[in-house]
């Protein structure tokens, strides 16, 4: 169970250095996309329940999977990790890679609202510890992801195992995504850009890849398309 | 919640990292034991080929998986080559508390994670720490040559490996040499566009530029570590043994003269330069302290030990290097003298106890000389099988090859800088610069693969009490709870090696590739 205390505030974030951080594009792009994906999959999923397909499907995924789907929507949830985490944006991007790779590596398995946000915590972490010198460790995220320290590092197992320990992305594999996520949102009537400055051939270590953006010109709140 | 059970997972795919267990190894021994986990010697039980398993220490909850492991294993993942350590596999173990609850669910991942590595036999500082251990002028040229093709792979491959010395150059039998531990590594691109963190590379090891500060490197950083071992072999003991980083940077302007614009175009706008330039002029004296040197051995140590980094010699041009083809020539390394591989823990761990209660008391002695013990080479072998001279401590018969007392590797060595001088610092920044209360109980220090520092935060050395040291590490101090994570430093060096299967690169053809280059 996901039990995301949303005040919980006990723990001190670093002395913010402008005082309201808007929420970058990112974040509201990656929204859309995994609402829509995981609406689509979760009446795919009941389909399959009801037929005779039930339990074949998502089996690499299973360790994520919630007995309910938590009450927190995806774009409340991705903020919530991006307030508290401080990663940079770029992390988004790379943890949806990881669950894209994922997806291509394992096909049976299908990114539902029982398992999109463990999905979701899991390879920003990553993401954050693979691309920031400076990250919360494990024990944080689990706080702000509203699992347990235990789970969450055994998610964190699978997901490296899942992707067979492929966790390199290559600036031209960042920007194909980029421009993918950017394209979504085109075909939805919003031209949103996801501004990035890329650096570096491969993404790791320091390399600062900002998706930052301070212009939210369009709705926050993700349509949800066929 | 239940996981797939091994061999379901990965259908798809052919034969992926993780789908085995370690059951389908027997443990021999142990042979270390470091910070990041113990390192066993086991069989394949399939196969009976010997392997070394590092287990990857999982023990931290906080931290969870370490990020020490995941680079090293990512890197390792895409490099193969003679002179690189191979990562075979890696296996897991649901451990013996499998159902202990009595829920079918078992973690599989409980009772670890390990990576199998090839077996090898010693390091290279293990090997040069044997008493009365001396390399001949064609095993010095062999090692270095190996190193220098490895090293040149990794660099073609977009690898820089950061922390480069003889602990993580691993040996086996055969006298192959592999680089190992690339815990610290990460890849770059050629347009040095990227900021990278300086606080890399063991400090006796550490290039200028980046004691100055620089955050835009590239593969120079080895090959200045490279220049380090290559003179260490020469000379018999590590020539910049710095305490803390201004003493280092001292110690390489005193050998390779201070740095200005004239020899090292730029350097003035490096972030630190006025703090640490010296206030007196310093001449390079390299040729002059290091005359006895063989002349070709000078050159081009004189090219690796460049301050300028663009001026550096690199791995390329090193292998090409009139030292490799003049006599003596790098010898086979399948004709190098076998060492005795002592495997066996406790064996080993009664050897360091020995071997430290020698070396107590010849520290003693020697408090005002030297501290270290190590012979120069041997200088002309004549000969393609080197021969070892026995150390004092040791009668042996001439006509084996030569067997030394104790462990030739670090497997085993003890945790941190002991009481005395210390014959390794530790990785990273003794000066405490980075200690963070998040690395707290990890037991890092003194043993290699440090941790990952915050990197461009503030003025570095706040704790050596440079001036200008502003409040480092800014973005951390305020983090409260689950502050910003530093790995582990546990290296993943010491691993293992298979046997050799003979090197590609001792033809005495000049003009051949490298192995692995077409």
């Amino acid at each position: 169970m996901l039990a995301v205390v949303e005040n919980n505030h006990d723990h001190r974030r670093p002395e913010p250095s402008e005082a309201e951080q808007p929420t970058p594009r990112v974040l509201t792009i990656l929204s859309f996309v995994l609402e829509r994906l995981v609406a689509r999959n979760d009446r795919l999923f009941v389909g399959l329940r009801c037929g005779s397909a039930a339990g074949v499907v998502g089996k690499s995924l299973s360790v994520f999977h919630g007995v309910r789907a938590p009450s927190i929507s995806i774009p409340k949830y991705l903020e919530r990790i991006y307030k508290y985490t401080n990663c940079s944006p770029s992390c988004f991007v790379v943890g949806f890679v990881y669950i894209d790779r994922l997806l291509h590596r394992h096909p049976d398995s299908l990114v539902i609202s029982l398992n999109v946000h463990r999905l979701l915590v899991t390879s920003v972490m990553v993401a954050s510890k693979i691309l920031d010198d400076e990250h919360y460790n494990n024990a944080f995220y689990a706080r702000v992801g509203g699992v347990t320290n235990a789970e969450l590092n055994r998610l964190e197992v699978e997901l490296l195992f899942l992707l067979d320990f492929g966790v390199m992305v290559s600036s031209r594999v960042f920007e194909s995504y980029c421009l993918h996520l950017e394209k979504e949102m085109m075909w939805n009537g919003a031209g949103q850009k996801i501004e990035r400055a890329i650096v570096s051939n491969a993404v790791d270590d320091v390399t600062e890849i900002s998706v930052e953006d301070t212009q939210i010109s369009s709705p926050r709140t993700p349509q949800v398309v066929d | 919640m239940a996981i797939a059970a091994p061999g379901q997972l990965n259908l798809n795919e052919s034969p992926s990292w993780g789908s085995r267990s370690v059951d389908c190894f027997e443990k021999l021994e142990q042979i270390g034991e470091g910070t990041y986990g113990q390192v066993y010697m086991a069989r394949e039980i399939k196969t009976g080929e010997i392997v070394a398993l590092k287990k990857i220490r999982m023990d931290n909850e906080r931290e969870g998986f370490p990020i020490t492991a995941i680079r090293e294993i990512k890197i390792l993942k895409k490099l193969h080559h003679d002179n690189v350590i191979k990562l075979k596999e890696i296996v897991t173990s649901p451990g013996p508390e499998k159902d202990e609850q009595g829920r079918p669910d078992g973690n599989k991942y409980k009772g670890g994670i390990y990576m199998v590595f090839e077996y090898m036999d010693h390091d290279l500082t293990g090997l040069a720490d044997r008493p009365g251990m001396r390399f001949s002028v064609p095993q010095i040229k062999c090692y270095m040559r190996q190193l220098l093709t490895g090293l040149h792979y990794c660099h073609v491959n977009q690898v820089l490996h950061r922390d480069i010395k003889g602990s993580n150059l691993l040996i086996d039998n055969e006298g192959n040499l592999k680089l190992a531990d690339f815990g610290l590594a990460r890849s770059f691109s050629n347009d040095h566009n990227g900021n990278l963190t300086n606080r890399v590379i063991t400090l006796w090891y550490r290039p200028p530029e980046l004691l100055l500060g620089t955050t835009k490197y590239g593969p120079a950083v080895d090959m200045w570590s490279v220049g380090c071992i290559f003179a260490e072999l020469l000379h018999g003991k590590p020539i910049f043994p710095g305490k803390d980083e201004p003493e280092q940077l001292n110690k390489i302007f005193e050998l390779c003269g201070a740095p200005d614009e004239v020899n090292w175009p730029g350097v003035s706008k490096i972030t630190w330069y006025n703090t640490f330039k010296p206030t007196r002029p310093m001449k390079r004296r390299l040729r002059e302290v290091f005359r006895l040197f063989d002349r070709h051995a000078l050159e081009l140590l004189e090219r690796m030990l460049t301050l300028d980094p663009s001026q550096r010699i690199s791995a390329k041009d090193a292998l090409d290097a009139e030292y490799f083809w003049t006599d003596p020539l790098p010898c086979d390394p399948k004709s190098l003298p076998k060492y005795e591989s002592s495997h066996e823990f406790q064996t080993k761990k009664k050897r360091q106890q020995q071997r430290q209660h020698e070396e107590t008391a010849k520290r003693q002695k020697l408090q005002h000389s030297q501290q270290h013990t190590r012979l120069p080479p041997i200088q002309q072998s004549g000969q393609a099988h080197a021969q070892m001279r026995p150390g004092p401590n040791q009668p042996m018969h001439s006509s084996q090859p030569p067997v030394a007392a104790g462990p030739s590797h670090h497997y085993g060595k003890p945790r941190g800088p002991a009481g005395g001088p210390s014959r390794y610092p530790p990785s990273g920044n003794p000066s405490g610069g980075y200690n963070h209360p998040n690395r707290g109980g990890q037991g890092v220090g003194g043993y290699g693969g440090g941790p990952y520092p915050p990197q461009g935060r503030g003025p570095p050395y706040a704790s050596s009490g440079m001036p200008g040291a502003g409040p480092r590490g800014g973005g951390s101090s305020g983090y409260g709870v689950g502050a910003p994570n530093y790995p582990q430093g546990g290296p993943y060096s010491g691993a293992g090696a298979g046997p050799g299967r003979g090197s590609n690169m001792m033809g005495g053809n000049r003009n051949q590739q490298y192995g692995w280059q077409q």
